[in-house]
């Protein structure tokens, strides 16, 4: 019996010279949200991997860049590349993160993918 | 008697991570992925690395604003106006899967503030600020940072007013971040190389500012050296 075949290269192949994540530029279709857009970030579990961070689930925050297309950290962990979504950055407000954070003005930022993010 | 004289370990244990690191890297050696010499040529690569790019990029950015303006938009393109090709520059030819090839610089103003960290591991942009300090990498600094950046900040000497507005960017998927910080006062005629030499790499994670007088050239003491090299030229 032959051994299975598996191709371990094929994202230095296509990333080579060109960069990750512009390698996947144009893979994800029209974004869903834009700049200025009130995002959730969607309070739903996760299951082996994920990067969202759990201190940020269910808070409402403020898109400030759509960033680029890449595949989300759920496949990518798996070493599938098949299905890039598009990734925003969303500002939060630090009160909103941790209700007892005592200067309303400090805000904090970071990405999100678009499966995670619901309007709000 | 012996049994309870032993002396202590001459060296620290192996952590569970370096455990892994090797058993990942001796696999993907037997398996073809890459060489063992690929992997020492990429980690002295890493280690060549230093934040005087970055320190360049910033001073250029102070005095020309059309340079901060493609700083401010397009990271990866300004990097290549101070030497650092991302896509490229690594031995890889495509980045190292944790130096995605995406920049972000994000511009101080006197009343907004940014700070950097990485709270699922230690994302930092090595291509052009070099190896991340230890602290950055620790789960102290990782974990407390979002929720207490205030009072983390003053244990590095750096208070804040509190109209201020500190946003802090935790860079959890493929953008990497460093502060463009504001220019401070009395720097009013410098060259870009006096610049450059003021802003610091904790300057550009955002947990320090810079100031005239404060260098990255650290002042070391300088001995004769016993056996001076001999020029015959």
């Amino acid at each position: 019996m032959s051994k299975p075949q598996y191709d371990r290269t094929h994202h230095a192949k296509k990333a080579t010279g060109i960069g990750d994540p512009q390698c996947f530029k144009g893979e994800a279709g029209p974004p869903k949200f834009k700049e200025g857009d009130k995002v959730r970030v969607r309070n739903r579990s996760d299951v082996f991997y994920t990067r969202c961070q759990v201190y940020t689930r269910g808070a409402v925050g403020e898109i400030t860049k759509v960033c680029y297309e890449s595949p989300a950290p759920e496949d990518e962990a798996w070493d599938n590349t098949e299905n890039p979504v598009w990734f925003y950055s969303v500002v939060f407000r630090q009160q909103e993160l941790w209700p007892e954070y005592p200067f309303p003005g400090d805000t904090l930022e970071t990405e999100f993918t678009e499966d995670w993010l619901e309007p709000a | 008697m012996a049994e309870k004289h032993k002396p202590a370990p001459m060296v620290d244990e192996v952590s569970d991570f370096e455990i892994l690191e090797m058993a990942v890297r001796e696999l993907a050696i037997e398996k073809g992925l890459f060489s063992a010499e690929d992997h020492r040529i990429w980690t002295e690569y890493v280690h060549s690395l230093s934040p005087a790019p970055a320190a360049r990029l910033v001073a250029k950015a102070w005095l020309d604003p059309e340079f901060k303006k493609l700083a401010v938009t397009d990271g990866i393109k300004a990097s290549l106006e101070v030497g650092v090709d991302w896509i490229n520059d690594p031995p890889t030819g495509f980045g190292t899967p944790s130096d995605y090839c995406h920049l972000r610089v994000l511009e101080d103003t006197p009343k907004l503030k940014h700070v950097v960290v990485c709270t699922l591991c230690s994302c930092y942009p090595r291509p052009i600020l070099g190896q991340s300090p230890e602290w950055y990498r620790t789960p102290n600094y990782r974990r407390r940072l979002v929720r207490w950046p205030r009072e983390v900040l003053a244990e590095f000497g750096l208070v804040l007013p509190d109209d201020v507005e500190i946003r802090v960017a935790d860079s959890n998927q493929k953008t990497r971040y460093m502060v463009l910080p504001v220019r401070p006062e009395g720097t009013e005629g410098w060259t870009e190389d006096q610049l450059a030499e003021i802003v610091t790499r904790d300057c550009m994670i955002g947990v320090a500012v810079p100031k005239p007088g404060v260098t990255t050239n650290i002042p070391k003491p300088v001995h004769p050296a016993l056996r001076p090299v001999q020029h015959d030229h």
